[in-house]
């Protein structure tokens, strides 16, 4: 399947909207979306994979009396599919109901100009060049200490475009490049057998480190044998980049987004201008950030994406919007109308969530801490009250510090408590930002959390 | 169809050497709607063609997917993937072989009394309103509900080197209502998942004016409800919980491919897990179960798979290529979310067995202790470390039931867990779900109440 230019895709988002305006609707947007992945994957310790996978598609929303319709297809060689697809979202918006709030689609703005998403390099990578990095990680990993078991990875390059159209006179194009590598392990020795530990790397330019990936997945899984139940206790937590992505997606960045707090969903509903959260804490939802992972020129309704301060100095700034929340409150977008591909119609989310690093090295902010936990992933924070903040998860792996040392895994302990009071127990940030998901982020330290053990 | 499919396995073989090719085409339809309170959000519909090639060249896998069933494009794929999978071979220890599987030649069509795809988007815009309704007018304390529906309707092709040909209907009914209630600054959050592969009529058991009073009750009952104590308790689990329990503390760990990666369950087939009294199976044979079908994506007949008896493992759940690796007979368990995606093992109806215990008997020696009746997600580990979300519980006092409790959860170790379940409950209960193992599956799980001597469960208070 040959990739569709700039051009076409561009080309197929207009005629679309004309095709649809012309079938009787009041506004129309096309969005067309191409994604080119190729990916090596490890199993259970060797490579023993490899896959393309090609899916494009357009996505048609229509607007007719103040009700959205929706369709979508991924025949795109077909004339006669194209129109049908129009009329579905035509046939969508009648049988939907008109809403009241229903403002517009989005109004056209210059895009933004963002540096590091694109880069030739990683279009030009074949499956050849991905096991060699896959290669690399597997090797590093092994040679790091033999009670490891490489049980899956992968090295993975991918090539995504999206153009937008629509009625009010949006176009636009933007490409991005991602490319990856991941390794997840174990380690076993004397019967006991380690949670699973993992390490990986996403760039937008052509900079993966897989020896690193290797080593550090190798290391958090040897480190994490021998480990020990711990004691029912209120302690200081450091939390990883990893833990603290998995603890906000569920929980923070839903409290932010605007349409959650129309709807009575959030408890920062009221609270601008007031204290949240401790104050060393920054946080920025950052559209435009250097090679972020979510950086576009444009979101997924084509508004331009843009940085907007979400908490200062632990006071609340701002929520995020996408056009519809946006008009609701007569406002205008933030840019944070989100996408997954040509599939579904956008949501309010988070681009770079961005949470300012402090000034301190991750071993210094271990080292000044008589006792606590450092805790790398959480299990089951997808099951927190994504409404009142509350979480019950597992800490693991995890390791026990005592006396400015980590000392030993531990098994088992459980984390219980409420992000917002998470939020104002925030006592310091280390240096060492990375991209984590849609979180940008340092460790973090926070004090006084319920463990609960054996 | 079969022609091209015929014709795109041959080029694999002949022309780029696969030692296994195999083909699945899908048509798809779907329809989709969203609702945030009364508003519908929008609308969709959606119609999608695409194809996946997987073969085996020089002992690895190579795959493509192409979102198209056009003849040349099919040909093209099918290099592709051998390409994919030549460059995969240089470095491979150990060549993948794959499990002798029957030739079948069928063709399966779904039956529903009320066909998805013929019941108007009105009616179907019309049963979430009702659902939307009936949840915001139960109490002024509901203040939002968002309810998503899904119906997928199509057919997909599958065939392989080996002379399977199967076509195949798909039907899946799916609707999930959320809804929160506010009062003197307490937030609470309830969650209802309906799944089918019957067909509508699924609403008209499960109306939506019965599943929207449930999601409603259960927000409203949760605002007078306190944290939990963190701590070892006794526990009693609902069948909605015990079918996670199951999913996630056991059923992930004895998905073969999961197994041979190190799972707790690596070296315990045929050794004793659980009490005596436990007994699980995993069932892609229930009729109009969210995890049934007649064939997976490997070409093989689903069964009633027996994962463990009285306590002692008995089986895993296989791919070809794992039962190849045991040794064993196939069980049917390789699925694909669709063309995007290869087919990896997953679970179908999971669930235990129920045995005698009245609910009244599994509480009545119980002084203190939790029941834990319905969940809000689970996950687990290799190491066999699990986690079980609670967003209705609780608890038990002196065998009755008592005050309800918030954001509970559970966790800890499978193996030690299993061999604590001190009674099994006579009633039994199977709920629809979804799984995520790098791609969604449709699924069910279930089973009596059960009692657990100890769990630890993690609470604030």
């Amino acid at each position: 399947m040959v990739a569709l230019k700039q051009e076409e895709m561009q080309g197929l988002a207009e005629k679309t909207v004309n095709l649809a305006q012309r079938k009787g609707v009041d506004e129309a947007e096309a969005f067309v979306y191409q994604g080119l992945t190729t990916n090596v994957n490890i199993e259970r310790g060797q490579i023993a994979k490899s896959s393309r996978i090609i899916d494009r598609g357009l996505g048609i929303r229509a607007i007719v009396n103040k009700a959205m319709g929706f369709s979508y297809t991924n025949m795109l060689e077909s004339e006669a599919v194209i129109e049908e697809t129009v009329l579905k979202a035509l046939s969508s918006a009648k049988a939907s109901k008109p809403d009241k709030d229903w403002h517009s689609l989005p109004t056209k703005k210059a895009f933004s100009s963002v540096e590091g998403t694109y880069d030739n390099k990683i279009v030009e990578l074949n499956s050849e060049d991905l096991v060699k990095i896959a290669s690399t990680m597997l090797d590093t990993a092994e040679k790091t200490d033999k009670r490891i078991f490489p049980i899956d990875g992968e090295a993975g390059a991918s090539y995504l475009c999206k153009a937008v159209a629509n009625s009010n006179g949006i176009e636009g194009f933007d490409r991005g490049t991602f490319i990856e590598c991941s390794l997840a392990t174990i380690a076993k020795a004397e019967g006991e057998v380690t949670p699973v530990c993992f390490e990986f790397n996403i760039e937008r330019k052509y900079d993966v480190n897989p020896e690193w990936v290797g080593k550090e997945a190798a290391r958090l899984a040897v480190s994490a044998l021998k480990a020990k139940r711990t004691k029912t206790k209120n302690s200081s937590v450091v939390f990883t980049q990893f833990a603290l992505q998995q603890l906000l997606y569920f929980t923070l960045i839903n409290t932010v987004k605007a349409d959650y707090v129309q709807r009575n969903q959030s408890v920062f509903k009221g609270k601008i201008g007031k204290k949240v959260a401790s104050e060393i804490l920054t946080i920025y939802d950052d559209g435009l950030l250097d090679s972020g992972i979510r950086t576009w020129k444009f979101d997924g309704e084509g508004v331009p994406q843009q940085k907007t301060p979400i908490i200062e100095k632990g006071i609340l700034r701002n929520f995020i919007y996408d056009n519809y929340a946006a008009k609701k409150e007569g406002k205008e977008s933030t840019g944070n109308a989100s996408r997954a591909g040509y599939l579904s119609t956008p949501n309010v989310d988070a681009t770079n969530f961005h949470v300012k690093s402090g000034k301190r090295s991750p071993e210094e902010l271990v080292s000044g801490l008589k006792e606590g936990l450092l805790v790398y992933f959480l299990q089951g924070a997808h099951s927190s009250n994504p409404a009142s903040g509350e979480f019950s998860v597992v800490a693991t792996p995890a390791w026990k510090i005592e006396n400015g040392e980590v000392a030993y895994a531990t098994k088992g302990a459980m984390l219980a408590g409420n992000i917002f009071q998470v939020l104002t127990n925030v006592s310091e940030l280390a240096n060492n930002e990375r991209k984590i998901g849609q979180l940008v982020a340092p460790w973090v330290l926070v004090e006084n959390v319920k463990v609960v053990g054996k | 169809m079969k022609d091209i499919l015929n014709k795109t396995v041959d080029v694999a073989v002949q022309k780029f050497g696969a030692e296994y090719a195999e083909v699945r085409a899908q048509k798809l339809f779907k329809t989709m709607l969203t609702l945030k309170e009364e508003r519908v959000e929008a609308a969709k519909q959606g119609i999608e063609n695409g194809a996946a090639l997987r073969v085996l060249v020089n002992g690895a896998w190579g795959f493509a997917s192409v979102g198209t069933l056009n003849a040349e494009t099919l040909e093209n794929a099918a290099s592709d993937a051998c390409k994919m999978a030549k460059a995969a071979s240089v470095r491979l220890k150990n060549p993948i072989k794959i499990a002798e599987a029957k030739a079948a030649k069928d063709r399966v069509s779904m039956k529903p009394r009320k066909d998805p795809s013929k019941i108007s988007i009105e009616d179907k815009v019309n049963t979430t309103l009702i659902m939307t309704n009936t949840i915001l007018g139960y109490d002024s304390r509901i203040k939002s509900c968002t309810i998503d529906y899904l119906d997928l309707t199509g057919t997909t092709y599958f065939m392989n080197n080996e002379d399977t040909y199967i076509e195949q209907g798909k039907l899946y009914i799916w609707s999930r209502l959320l809804a929160t209630a506010v009062e003197a600054g307490v937030f609470t959050y309830s969650r209802e998942e309906i799944g089918s592969t019957a067909g509508y009529e699924i609403f008209d058991t499960e109306t939506p004016e019965i599943v929207g009073e449930r999601v409603a009750e259960r927000a409203v009952k949760q605002l007078k409800a306190k944290p939990s104590k963190g701590g070892t308790f006794p526990a009693v689990l609902g069948p909605n919980v015990v079918g996670v329990f199951v999913h996630e503390a056991f059923g992930h760990l004895a998905e073969a491919d999961l197994t041979l990666s190190g799972s707790v369950l690596l070296d315990k087939l045929g050794k004793k897990i659980a009490s005596d009294i436990v007994t699980f199976y995993d069932d892609g044979s229930i009729e109009g179960a969210f995890g049934s079908f007649k064939y997976d994506d490997e070409g093989v007949p689903t069964q009633k798979t027996l994962l463990v008896k009285n306590g002692v493992v008995v089986g895993l759940m296989h791919n070809r290529e794992t039962a190849e690796k045991y040794n064993t007979k196939l069980t049917g368990n390789a699925r694909a979310e669709d063309f995007r995606f290869e087919p990896i093992i997953r679970m179908r109806n999971t669930f235990i067995e129920p045995k005698d215990h009245s609910f009244e008997e599994l509480l009545e020696d119980i002084k203190f202790g939790y029941y834990l009746k319905n969940f809000r997600g689970g996950q687990a580990n290799l190491d066999g470390t699990f986690q079980v979300g609670i967003q209705e519980a609780y608890e038990i006092v002196n065998g009755e039931i008592g005050a309800p409790i918030r954001n509970a959860s559970i966790s800890g170790n499978t193996l030690e867990t299993l061999l604590k379940v001190n009674a099994v409950g006579k009633d039994f209960e199977l709920w629809p779900g979804r799984c995520g193992k790098g791609q969604t599956a449709f699924v069910c799980d279930g089973g009596p109440h059960v009692r657990i001597k100890e769990v630890l469960v993690g609470g604030s208070a």
